[in-house]
């Protein structure tokens, strides 16, 4: 199993301002650097980052192609990965993806993934003029075209539903042939048998307990196998799942220093993806920290709970796990999970990811208002105490996978 | 290997996610994602229980809005709404993967 870290850019309000003092954005971007670098020193094999729109504190992280640039300088074996690039056409034209995806390879030589997704919260897709109904499809029609451009010469050219343009050669080229490894966003189940039917890494939101990611694992290498078309010219097989983590000496400092964090990870992905709360939100005007602290905390899982609460005369309690997967995946990052602990704690939860045969684990370390020298700390924890035996035993994956793959025709283009 | 529309239970789902099945595989995905969600809609008019309560409003919330609307009205059968008649590929694995799914989970 590999290991990575998974990047919103959140930047809480002060509690007693209406705003953000002058230097907290920059400060926030220079943090994760300095920490994506100390986790490419300590073996991490990914940073993952996302790209969102107008999500004010939840995620400040709209131009990932820049970050990811400033971090393939200042890293040397960390794959760059997309967690996602936004692909319906309204938000990025396919030919400008294309081009951004092969200059990023070029200059970090071709240490790109290529995550992709449609998006879903209303604050994005108002934003943008994007339609619920259509995301998927131009999700599907967009990343197609970009993978033809990104390969042909030249681009025969396309008259789609979404996007149309002329023959042209869009250059440059990525350096990893044919393309780099592709993945999807998968928020829910079903996204991730999308993306092993079309022959793409699957990046799990979704929390999922070692069980469920079981589950998947046999279910998306059967796919991978049996039912498979590819979107690109070669198949990327990968599954990753989310987890949040602060790895510290003893049980309650890692309670102490990561759960609000987690929490707070949780309440605005809530706030925002909420079909009420998400798409009434006033633009500079709300200090989401200041009411997610004035919120107790069995109810700081997600604003969803809020809408559930007075919805249909509703009024049970929510002190156990939702059965539907939005709802689920709120709860479980708010709750203290199987990666905030001590190392060995840690060490026993990923254990259980390993034996369920788990491609890559992402960690969201930075989230909510974790102060960054706590977030260096925790890395290095891990980095230092649990990570070095997972490495060593990453082989043994390596060839569990390549006995799943031998039916498969498809080139193969994979980090994992 | 049986793929998990072959573990459902009753033999009329089973058949029309089956058919759904073949249709994804030779191209035709409207075909696909009709016959997904219609059996879906069969589940819940066997089992109107399933749209009571706090599970019944999330069960409606998480029904994909991907072209086609779950229509729930009170004292009416549930129905469904197609706002288009072209879908694509990923658009009927969506569908036909959420019905298997909640078939699957209501021992259908």
């Amino acid at each position: 199993m590999k290991f990575g870290l998974f990047y919103e850019l959140q930047l809480p309000k002060p509690y007693d301002a209406d705003q953000w003092l002058p230097d907290q954005e920059h400060r926030i971007v220079k943090e994760a650097l300095e920490q994506i670098e100390l986790a490419d020193k300590l073996g991490f094999d990914y940073i993952f980052i996302v790209e969102h729109h107008f999500l004010e504190e939840y995620s400040h992280s709209s131009a990932p192609e820049v970050f990811l640039a400033a971090a393939s300088q200042r890293t040397k074996n960390m794959r760059l990965g997309h967690g996602i690039v936004l692909m319906p056409p309204p938000y990025n034209h396919p030919a400008r993806v294309a081009e951004r995806i092969a200059m990023l390879d070029l200059v970090s030589d071709g240490r790109v993934e290529f995550g992709t997704g449609e998006s879903s919260s209303e604050m994005e897709m108002g934003g943008f003029g994007v339609r619920r109904e259509e995301k998927k499809m131009m999700w599907e029609e967009a990343t197609r075209e970009c993978l033809r451009m990104m390969t042909e010469v030249p681009y025969p050219g396309y008259e789609g539903a979404y996007f149309a343009m002329p023959a042209r050669n869009v250059i440059p080229k990525p350096l990893q042939k044919p393309h780099p490894p592709v993945w999807v966003a998968a928020s829910r189940r079903e996204t991730t048998m999308v993306a092993a039917r079309l022959g793409i890494g699957s990046l799990g939101f979704g929390f999922e307990t070692p069980e469920e990611a079981r589950e998947r694992v046999e279910e998306y290498y059967r796919l991978i196998r049996e039912e498979c078309f590819p979107i690109g010219k070669a198949i990327n097989p990968a599954l990753a799942v989310l987890s949040v983590l602060s790895c510290f000496d003893s049980d309650e400092e890692a309670i102490a220093k990561g759960l609000e964090g987690a929490q707070f990870f949780s309440y605005s992905l809530g706030y925002y993806y909420s079909p009420f709360t998400g798409g009434s939100h006033r633009p500079g005007q709300v200090n989401l920290y200041r009411q997610f602290k004035d919120t107790p905390p069995e109810q700081r899982w997600g604003g969803l709970a809020e809408w559930f609460r007075g919805f249909a005369g509703y009024r049970g309690g929510f002190g156990e796990e939702p059965k539907d997967e939005v709802g689920r995946a709120l709860w479980r990052a708010a709750q203290r999970g199987g990666c905030i602990g001590t190392p060995e704690f840690v060490r026993e939860t990923l254990l259980r990811y390993e034996e369920a045969h788990l491609d890559v684990m992402l960690f969201v370390a930075q989230c909510g208002a974790r102060k960054h020298e706590d977030i260096m700390d925790s890395l290095y924890r891990f980095g230092t105490k649990v990570l070095p035996e997972f490495k060593e035993r990453h082989e043994q994956h390596r060839r569990w996978r390549q006995e799943q793959l031998a039916p498969v025709d498809y080139p193969i283009v994979s980090s994992i | 290997m049986a793929g998990k529309v072959d573990r459902i239970q009753d033999p009329e789902l089973r058949a029309s996610l089956q058919a759904a099945q073949d249709s994804l595989r030779r191209g035709d995905y409207q075909d696909a994602v009709r016959r997904s969600a219609e059996a879906f809609l069969e589940m819940l008019r066997r089992r109107p229980e399933l749209l009571q309560g706090q599970e019944g409003i999330r069960r409606i919330f998480m029904f994909p809005r991907l072209g086609v609307e779950l229509v729930v009205t009170p004292g009416s059968p549930p129905a469904l709404r197609y706002q288009r008649d072209r879908f694509s590929f990923s658009e009927a694995v969506t569908y036909l993967e959420f019905a298997t799914e909640q078939l699957l989970r209501e021992g259908m």
